[in-house]
Formats: structure tokens, C-alpha cells, sequence
């Protein structure tokens, strides 16, 4: 089976292939075509799961020469950390495609050849392990979602288009120059000229550049998560952008930037990542509470849920940079949960859109009497969004406030403000949106969820429950992967000979040399933590 | 440094001067005494009938420019024939390709119409 | 006195590519009054015929091109000339087809027409083929005259004329120049070899100003700033078919010849000064480039910036060169030349595809919807928008990759940050052509034209443009055939 990588990967890209050739006038043919293909990616990617072996090392491992003259091979790969990214991202497949059923019927079949080759450019981003092949799978992602938004999205659809398209390519393109930077300096050291992520973990980069290098990959990387203040281009690309590529965008894409911190960027700069740890803290803290304050104040609830997204963002940011494995599971946990939660969000959104063709908060109110099934599930996913206990966002976000405080309570304190904030504003929409007097004519019947809602819908919700109250067997397959990506933090940090750049915030520094003998205690905090939830 | 054409430097202030010292000398000696008769064009007493500033008809252009493309021939005639003997029948032959190359370009003007007046 | 060389009948065969598009295009001259001008004659074919054999000949006499002169040191065979050939010849083959189409549509197929792209073909073979100022200049004149007389081609259209008027006079006044700083080169030296010129001349000022001044002549040939002046007028006024021709070919002779200057002028100085003039012109080339084409609406206009733009890309690969010596900096230039070969043709393809025979469809608003209505052409422009935008998987980005790559190795990394913030840029105004071709709502129904075999082209492009991106080895599993990547390391370690 040493190729079920590869098939998953390129299942859907094959199937996009297959409907270019299919006149475009069979749009029935479109829907269910480009749904048997995510489904059969699904399915495809079950053996991935059940084959898994908990330990830290690559699995399903393919490796061939790409490009010889210059070392880049194609070269995936599975460990902890991407195995359950990619299963979020072929769970979330399906579904965004039957999702769009109804709310696409102009150009149908561009549409789903889209969404099929953006799978496959997901789906390979998360397995390269060749930061070439990485590189490329990362642009392979932006053309299709350019797209989805610019011809299928809202009014102000082209300038949120573009506008996504040229702050991810300005992070992306100085990504590639650090990529070469550090070939260049791994062939200097072993006279080897190779992309792969495990000869290049060996490098050794003096201090200097790691930071220049670190900063260009997390340029990239913290644009697309998005961290505050690079986040601007997320509110306009979600309300532009269509529900199937909203879903997409929050679901999967945000985390393929929190993804590049954990895999490439704190593993391979681990002294850099040292001394940038507290600018990127306080930024990821300053998203949360930012992020929440102005979701607040939104009339549009799909940008509320998109400020939201920001705010969430912040927390799995916050987690990768405590540096201590509650915090980084916390964080990984949090990436699942909010693709589902928010994933949900979107599709709810945009099933109230399809009916009422307004976003406006103002226009609703009273739902709750005539659509009791739609009240249901988005009263659910609220609570699943804001961490109520017993459902998937708790688990993320109280590990990655645990260890946010085992870093630095100051830090921890401030972003646990933005819990209360995010119930308040999510609670408040509910209290707006759904309940209250129904006093507008047009909210008077609409129709309640439909079978194919439901069966959108219902997935999502039964793994919310599953992901709150079981997380053992997720943290399990996480956490030696984990590990080995913050050995090389982990190391720098216990050696100590690391001066800090990040005298910004001289008090907290004073606050680390107490914290530093307890991360080191934290050796299976997980399963501490996952015991105290069930 | 190659000081084979400093002669130049001196020539070249000297080709300057001559010309302006004859223009500047025929104005200050030179007597003058204009008349409305002397500045006619012609002075032999023929008034010309229209204005010399016209057009001239564009194939003059045409033939002008003829004449020239195949009178620049020489150029390249003249050093093959100072090095004749040298070059042997390869000279002979480039010219003959040369000069047929020419010959078509006589016979594109001619059947394009270019050496026609009318 | 000069000794006379020795020379025969043998020093023609290296130079056989350059007969056959000479003679050609001499043989197309007489056919043309022949047939007195009488409609029906397969132009476009017979004259593609040219470049083609051109093509065969620089394959068979691959394995001999060793880096022999010929007519005493007037040319040079070597791979590097090849290489840079092939391209010129491979872009004159798809220019040649472009404008069969494009003369039909707009009414004004001639005979001279294709006689002189041949005669400015061999002129761009014969100057990408030499380090010697008089062939050099004789280069530079061959290819140049006849684009002078195409981009004035439409002698009915004013902007036409323009484009011809302008170019002429500058172009005159830009070989003057060159041939200027030859005659400074000569002064000090003594010969008009350059490679054994320069080399003679290390040190001296007269010398380095020669140099200087020849180069800013080639500067002007590659269009880049501060000579680009004439470069949008002429595009945008040119027949587009010529514009493409100009683009490609054109482009890609100056910079072989550049390179080769480059190689030469370097023991003129300890480099660094050549560096640093290079460096500033490409920073200058690839930023006014990319300022100037954000605003720009008519699509030919803009692809003449995109093109300056380009220029200056591949003038980091000079840079990188000039101080380094770095052959690898040249095979990225090259690479990048191909890639942009195939995407600029494809991008002119469809331009003169949409064309009808009233008139050609060139703001880019026009396009409003097009990519619907004609998907595979608006596929095919996506494709060489993304490729000139420098996205993955085209040849468009794996060539900059290449440039970049030398760059980044050599430690050029302010130049590289400079390049990398340019091009995401000029994402922006590529995206523009898509954001009409598929976000628009068409403003009025467009007559579009059509034409097969410019169809054909843009196929061919579009696929070349994927192919050379997503597997710059291809061939490399046929044994013999060395991948295109080898071919142009190969090819940039010959170069002299």
C-alpha cells in the first residue's frame, strides 16, 4: 500500500480530469460526480487511519525523483500531525459539495472541477514533505479558491479575490526565497543539494539567518492563518466568497498556515522560532481579543463568523508558541475542532442565505418557532464554537489556555478574556438571530432543514460530540509527532543559551525562569488532561 | 596607448577654422552693394515662375534611393579588387553571389513596378 | 597591416542556419515578384519552412558546435549560439504562423512581409552567434532594419506608423551609439575581437567608457530601463503578430548577445562597477516595469511593460553572471527565455485570435466574460497570465525559480527581495485579464473572430507552457536527449 498516499492525494484531481471531459450542459452529472470522488478520497484515506501507528515517524511514504538536476524530489508523507488535517479535509470534501446541490446553478461544471483540484492541492500541501513539492501543492491551492470566490462569491467579489490572491503570493514568493535560502545553505554544510525536510531539519543555520529565514516562512504562514494585523483580507474573502468556499477557507486553508509553523517553521528554526516566541504571543493574543471585540459589533453574520475565525485562530497560534506540549495538542486539537465548528457555521449561514438572500443580523429575529431543526443545529454549533464542555472546542481551547498559562499567565489571562468575549458575541447573535419576537414578514415560513441539509449537517455535529468526549484516541496519535517537532525548541530552550530578542515585554520574562522546570515536568500532559474531560 | 592618431588632434581644430575664417573674412572684406536686381534668384534676369519651395514627386525618392543602393556596390567592390589575387576563385565566387544577390534586387524593383515613372 | 585570415568555402556550414533564413528570405523576396502580388499564395507555411530547416540544421551540427571561429573571429560556433538559435528560431517558427492569421484578418498579406521576418531572423541568429564588433554590428542592423519597416507595417494605421517612426529613429540612434563605443573599444585596443579587445583593454578608461556605451546600445535592443522609452508605443502599434515577433525573438538575441558582452567585458574591471551598473538597471527594468503596466488597459500595452518587466528578470541572471561567472546564472536566463518564449507567443495567440477582420479587440475590459464564452482560449490566456505572473506549475514560475536560484546562492539578497516583491506585483495586473476573462459581465456582444491555426499555436504554447513547468527534465528518459535543463547548463558553460 505504499502508494494509498499518492491515490488519496490525486483522487480528486484524477476525477476533476475525468469531468472536464463531460459536456457542461449534465449538471447532475457534475454534482454527483465530484461528490463520488470526495466520498471515494474519504473512503480512501479510512485505511490511513486504521494502518496509523502511533509513533513520531513519516508513514505511507512515497519518495521519487521529481526534478534530479535539482534535487526535488516527490515526497509525502503522514505522521501525527497531518493524518487527522487530512481527514478533516476529505470529511469536510463531501459535504461542501453537497452543500453547494442548491446554491450553484450557473457554471456548474467549472465549479466542482474547482473544488476537486483544490482537495488535491490541500490534501498533497499537508502530506509534502519536500519544501518544494510543499511550495508548489501551496500555490496549486490558490488559483481554484481565486476563483471560487471571484466568479462565484458576493457583490465585492473580485477585490476580495485579488486581494487574497496578492497577500498570500507576497508571504508565498518570499517563502520560496527562504526555501532556496536554506538549500543553499544545507548544500554549503553537506554538499548535497536536496528539498527534503528531514536533511534539511539537520542544518545547521547560524542564528541570524534563522530569524530572517523564520520570518519569511512566517510571514507566509501567519498572512494565510491569519495572524493579526495580516487578517484583513479574511473578512472580505468570507462574505465574498460562495458557502462551499467559505467552508473551505475556514475549514481547511486557515490551518494550513498554523500547519507551516508546526511543521516547517518552528522545526526547522527552532532558535528563532525561541526568540520570535513572544512578539508572535503577544500578536496571537492581541488577534483573540481583537478578533472577538470586533465580531461584536458586526451586522453581517457571516462576517461575525469570520471575525470569530480570527479570534480562534489566535488561540491555535497561541498553543504553538507556548512550547509545551499542552499548548502545541491543544493547538492541533483546536485546528480540528474549529474546521468543524466554524465549518458548520459557514454552512449554516449559508443555508439561511439560500432562503432569505440577506446576511443582515437586523433582518432575522424569532426563528427559533418556525425552523426548531435549524435552531437545533446552529444553537449546537455555537456552543461547539464558543468550548462548552463536552464538545470538540473545549477540549483545544482549554489545552491551549493551560498551556498558555504554563508559559506565561499574563498571556494566558488575557486570551482566556477572549473566551467570555467569544460566548458573549456568539450568544448574542443566537439571541438576535434566532430568537426573539419574529417580527419580520419575510422570516414567517421559511423552510425548516431538508433531508440533504441534514445530511450535510449531521456529520459534522456527531463528530463535534465524538471530538468532545473521546479525545484520547486523537491525542494519542498526535502526540509523538508533536514531540518530535518541538525537540529541537524543547532543546534549545533546556540549554538556555539563547539571549532573548523579545525585551518588549520585560515582565514576562521574569516570569519564564519560574515556568521553565514545569514544562519539563509535562511530559504526558495530555492524557492528564484527556482524563479530566471524560 | 596607441599615439598613431594624435595628428588628428591638430588636424581637426584646423578642418574647424579654415571654413569659419573664410565665412567670417568674405563678410567683413568683401564689399558690398545689394540692389533689388542682384538678389533674384537667377541674376541672369529669368523671374522664376512659382515659389522653389514645392514638392518634388516621390519617385524621385524612389530612384534616389536606387541609384544609391547599387551605386554603394563599389564599396565593397573596390577592396576585392585591390586584393584580388589573394582571395582567389572564393573571392571570385562571394562576389559572383554578391552581385547576384544585387541582380534580384534589380529584378524585385523591376517587376514591382519600381523603375516605372508613371 | 592585417593579415588576411584564411578563410573558404568550409566557414559557411557552421554558419547554415543563418544561409537558410537568408537565402530564404531573398528566395521569398523573389517569389513575391514573381507572382506580381496575386493572392493565394501559401505564405505563412512556405516561409515557416525557414526557421524549421534552421532548426534541423542546428540539430545536426549540434555535436560540432565546439566553440570554433569562423571568418577569422568574425562568428562563433558554439552551444551556447545554438541554444540561444533554436529559441530565436523556435519563436520565429510560431510568430511566422501568428501572422498568416493575423495579415488575413487585417487584410494585408504581402509577400515582403514574411521576406522580412526571415531577413530579421538570420540577422538575430548571426548576432547571438558572435563576440566580434563589426559582426556584431552587422547583426544588430540585419535584424533591426526589417523590424522597423514591420512595426510601420500597417501604413494606414497612424499608431502603426508611430510605432515604425519611433522605433526607426531610436533604434538608428541606439546603434549609432553602439557602434560609437565599438569605435572607442577599437581606438584603445586595436582589434575588434572582443573577448581578446577587452582583455587588452583592462584598466583603461577610454576602454570601460566603450564598453559602457556598447552596452547601454544592447540595453536598448532588450528593452530595459533606462532605454525602454519606445518599448510601449512600439509594441502597442506594431501588428501584433510583429509585437509577438518582437517580444520573443528579438528579446531573446539581445540577450544572448548581452550575455556574451557581459562574459567579455568582465576583465575590464575587478567586475564590480559592471555589477553594479547591471544590478541597478535590472532593479530600475523589473520596478518601472511592473509600476507603469499596473494601470495599463489595453492588453498590448500592458504586455510591453510585462515585457520590460521581464527583462529586468532576467538581468538579474546577467548580474548574478557578471560578478560571479557563475555559468548556472546563465542557464537560469536561458530557461527563462524559453518559458517566455512559449507564453508570450501564446498570450499574442490569442489576442489575434479574438480578432475579427474589422478590428482587433485589445482593452482588456472587452474581454468581460470571454473565458466563458470561448473556454478553451480563456483557459489557454489563464494559463500564460499565471504562467507570466510566475505561478506554479508553469514555465513561467519554474523559470524564475531557476533565476532566483543562482541569486539566492551567490548572496544577492536585496536584489532577490526586490524581485520577489515585484512579482507579486505584477500578479495583479495579470489577474486583471482573468478577473474580465471569468468575473465580468460581458458589456456588449463582441464579434469574435477565429482562426485554426492560431488555435493550433496557442495550443501548442499553452501545453509547452504547463509541460516546461511541471517537468523541466522532460526527455531526459530518452537516452541522448538531454533534458532542458542539462541542455541549457550545457549550453551556458560554452558561453563566451
Amino acid at each position: 500500500m505504499d502508494s494509498l498516499l499518492s491515490i488519496v492525494v490525486f483522487l480528486p484531481a484524477a476525477a476533476a480530469a475525468l469531468l472536464m471531459m463531460v459536456p457542461k450542459e449534465q449538471h447532475g452529472l457534475f454534482r454527483n460526480g465530484a461528490l463520488a470522488a470526495m466520498v471515494a478520497t474519504l473512503l480512501a484515506s479510512i485505511p490511513l487511519l486504521t494502518g496509523f501507528q502511533t509513533h513520531a515517524e513519516m508513514q505511507f511514504v512515497t519518495k521519487a525523483a521529481w526534478i534530479e538536476d535539482f534535487g526535488i524530489q516527490y515526497y509525502i508523507g503522514l505522521d501525527g500531525i497531518s493524518l487527522f488535517l487530512v481527514l478533516l479535509t476529505n470529511v469536510l470534501g463531501p459535504l461542501v459539495v453537497l452543500s453547494a446541490f442548491k446554491a450553484v446553478d450557473t457554471r456548474v461544471k467549472e465549479f466542482y472541477i474547482l473544488l476537486l483540484i483544490l482537495q488535491t492541492g490541500m490534501l498533497g500541501a499537508f502530506v509534502a514533505l519536500d519544501l518544494f513539492l510543499f511550495y508548489f501543492f501551496w500555490e496549486v491551492m490558490l488559483l481554484p479558491m481565486y476563483l471560487l470566490i471571484g466568479v462565484w462569491g458576493g457583490q465585492e467579489r473580485v477585490y476580495a479575490a485579488v486581494k487574497f490572491v496578492l497577500y498570500t503570493i507576497v508571504g508565498s514568493l518570499l517563502m520560496l526565497v527562504a526555501i532556496l535560502a536554506l538549500y543553499f545553505i544545507h548544500h554549503a554544510q553537506t554538499g548535497i543539494y536536496t528539498f527534503d525536510l528531514m536533511a534539511l531539519m539537520q542544518t545547521d543555520v547560524p542564528l541570524n539567518t534563522q530569524i530572517w529565514l523564520f520570518l519569511a516562512f512566517g510571514l507566509a504562514f501567519a498572512i494565510k492563518v491569519p495572524l493579526w494585523p495580516l487578517h484583513t483580507w479574511l473578512p472580505d474573502a468570507h462574505v465574498q466568497a460562495p458557502t462551499a468556499g467559505s467552508v473551505v477557507l475556514a475549514g481547511v486553508l486557515l490551518k494550513m498556515g498554523t500547519y507551516g509553523f508546526l511543521r516547517f517553521a518552528i522545526p526547522l528554526f527552532p532558535e528563532a522560532a525561541v526568540q520570535m516566541q513572544k512578539p508572535i504571543l503577544i500578536l496571537s493574543v492581541i488577534g483573540i481579543v481583537y478578533g472577538a471585540l470586533v465580531a461584536m459589533v458586526q451586522t453581517d453574520i457571516k462576517k461575525l463568523v469570520a471575525y470569530s475565525s480570527v479570534s480562534h485562530l489566535g488561540y491555535v497560534v497561541l498553543g504553538l508558541f507556548s512550547f509545551n506540549m499542552l499548548g502545541a495538542s491543544g493547538s492541533l486539537y483546536q485546528m480540528l475542532g474549529h474546521g468543524l465548528s466554524t465549518g458548520a457555521l459557514f454552512l449554516l449561514v449559508g443555508i439561511i442565505y439560500e432562503r432569505r438572500h440577506t446576511r443582515e443580523i437586523s433582518a432575522f429575529g424569532g426563528l427559533a418557532k418556525g425552523l426548531p431543526f435549524f435552531t437545533f443545529a446552529f444553537v449546537f454549533t455555537t456552543l461547539s464554537s464558543i468550548g462548552l464542555p463536552g464538545l470538540n472546542g473545549f477540549v483545544g481551547e482549554f489545552l491551549v489556555l493551560l498551556g498558555a498559562f504554563g508559559e506565561s499567565p499574563w498571556i494566558g489571562a488575557i486570551a482566556a478574556s477572549g473566551v467570555v468575549l467569544g460566548a458573549a458575541y456568539m450568544l448574542w447573535l443566537v439571541r438576535r438571530f434566532l430568537f426573539g419576537a419574529n417580527d419580520n414578514p419575510e422570516n414567517q415560513d421559511l423552510a425548516d432543514l431538508s433531508g440533504r441539509e441534514w445530511l450535510v449537517l449531521a456529520p459534522l455535529m456527531i463528530l463535534m460530540v465524538y471530538m468532545g468526549v473521546q479525545p484520547k484516541p486523537f491525542l494519542d496519535r498526535m502526540e509523538p509527532a508533536l514531540e518530535k517537532a518541538y525537540a529541537p525548541v524543547l532543546e534549545v530552550r533546556a540549554s538556555g543559551n539563547y539571549s532573548s530578542a523579545a525585551d518588549l515585554l520585560a515582565p514576562f520574562l521574569a516570569e519564564r525562569e519560574e515556568v521553565e522546570p514545569v514544562m519539563e515536568n509535562t511530559e504526558d500532559p495530555a492524557h492528564q488532561i484527556g482524563g479530566g474531560v471524560r | 596607448m596607441d599615439w598613431s592618431y594624435t595628428p588628428l588632434l591638430f588636424v581637426l581644430p584646423l578642418a574647424l577654422m579654415i571654413p569659419i575664417v573664410m565665412l567670417v573674412l568674405t563678410n567683413v572684406l568683401g564689399p558690398k552693394n545689394p540692389s533689388a536686381a542682384k538678389s533674384v534668384p537667377y541674376e541672369s534676369g529669368i523671374a522664376p515662375p512659382t515659389s522653389a519651395e514645392q514638392r518634388f514627386p516621390v519617385r524621385f525618392y524612389l530612384v534616389a534611393v536606387s541609384f544609391l543602393l547599387f551605386d554603394v556596390e563599389a564599396v565593397f567592390l573596390f577592396p576585392w579588387a585591390v586584393r584580388f589575387k589573394e582571395l582567389g576563385w572564393f573571392g571570385f565566387g562571394v562576389m559572383s553571389i554578391f552581385l547576384a544577390i544585387l541582380v534580384l534586387g534589380l529584378v524585385y524593383e523591376w517587376r514591382k513596378g519600381g523603375l516605372e515613372w508613371d | 597591416m592585417l593579415a588576411i585570415p584564411e578563410i573558404g568555402w568550409s566557414d559557411l556550414t557552421p554558419l547554415l542556419p543563418f544561409l537558410i533564413l537568408c537565402v530564404g528570405g531573398l528566395v521569398l523576396v523573389l517569389i513575391d515578384a514573381l507572382i506580381r502580388g496575386r493572392a493565394g499564395f501559401p505564405w505563412a507555411p512556405v516561409t515557416a519552412l525557414l526557421p524549421a530547416a534552421a532548426l534541423v540544421a542546428y540539430a545536426a551540427r549540434w555535436g560540432d558546435a565546439v566553440g570554433e571561429t569562423v571568418f577569422g573571429t568574425m562568428f562563433i560556433e558554439d552551444s551556447f549560439g545554438s541554444t540561444v538559435g533554436v529559441l530565436i528560431c523556435i519563436a520565429t517558427l510560431l510568430a511566422v504562423f501568428l501572422s498568416g492569421s493575423y495579415l488575413d484578418k487585417v487584410g494585408r498579406t504581402r509577400g515582403e512581409y514574411y521576406a522580412l521576418i526571415a531577413f530579421s531572423a538570420s540577422g538575430l541568429v548571426l548576432f547571438a552567434s558572435t563576440t566580434e564588433l563589426l559582426s556584431l554590428f552587422l547583426g544588430l542592423e540585419l535584424l533591426s532594419i526589417p523590424v522597423y519597416v514591420l512595426s510601420g507595417y500597417l501604413r494606414k494605421n497612424p499608431l502603426s506608423l508611430e510605432a515604425g517612426m519611433k522605433y526607426f529613429l531610436l533604434g538608428a540612434f541606439s546603434s549609432a551609439v553602439f557602434l560609437f563605443g565599438g569605435a572607442l573599444i577599437y581606438v584603445t585596443t586595436g582589434t575588434t575581437d572582443l573577448v581578446e579587445g577587452l582583455r587588452l583593454g583592462a584598466g583603461s578608461p577610454l576602454a570601460q567608457l566603450g564598453f559602457l556605451i556598447l552596452l547601454s546600445g544592447l540595453l536598448f535592443k532588450a528593452a530595459t530601463v533606462p532605454f525602454h522609452m519606445w518599448t510601449p508605443d512600439v509594441y502597442q502599434g506594431a501588428p501584433t503578430a510583429v509585437t509577438a515577433f518582437m517580444a520573443t525573438a528579438v528579446k531573446a538575441a539581445a540577450f544572448g548577445a548581452l550575455a556574451r558582452v557581459v562574459a567579455a567585458g568582465s576583465p575590464l574591471w575587478d567586475n564590480i562597477p559592471l555589477t553594479q551598473v547591471l544590478w541597478w538597471v535590472a532593479v530600475l527594468t523589473m520596478t518601472v516595469g511592473n509600476l507603469a503596466a499596473l494601470t495599463q488597459t489595453n492588453v498590448k500595452r500592458m504586455l510591453a511593460y510585462s515585457s520590460i518587466a521581464h527583462a529586468g528578470y532576467l538581468l538579474i541572471g546577467l548580474v548574478v553572471f557578471s560578478q560571479t561567472g557563475d555559468h548556472d546564472a546563465l542557464s537560469g536566463m536561458l530557461y527563462y527565455l524559453l518559458a517566455y518564449t512559449v507564453m508570450n507567443i501564446g498570450a499574442f495567440g490569442v489576442v489575434i485570435y479574438w480578432a475579427n477582420h474589422e478590428r482587433e479587440h485589445l482593452e482588456i475590459p472587452q474581454y468581460a466574460g470571454l473565458g466563458w464564452r470561448t473556454p478553451a482560449l480563456g483557459l489557454a490566456m489563464s494559463v500564460f497570465m499565471i504562467s507570466l505572473a510566475g505561478i506554479p506549475p508553469t514555465a513561467g514560475f519554474f523559470g524564475k525559480y531557476y533565476i532566483f536560484r543562482s541569486a539566492i546562492e551567490h548572496g544577492f539578497h536585496s536584489l532577490i527581495i526586490i524581485a520577489v516583491l515585484n512579482s507579486a506585483l505584477s500578479v495583479y495586473y495579470y489577474l486583471r485579464v482573468m478577473v474580465a476573462l471569468y468575473m465580468r459581465k460581458p458589456v456588449a456582444t463582441l464579434e469574435l473572430g477565429r482562426s485554426t491555426v492560431v488555435g493550433a499555436v496557442v495550443a501548442v504554447c499553452a501545453v509547452a507552457t504547463f509541460w516546461i513547468g511541471f517537468a523541466p527534465d522532460a526527455f531526459s528518459f530518452v537516452p541522448g536527449v538531454p533534458s532542458i535543463v542539462e541542455w541549457v547548463q550545457g549550453a551556458a558553460i560554452a558561453a563566451r
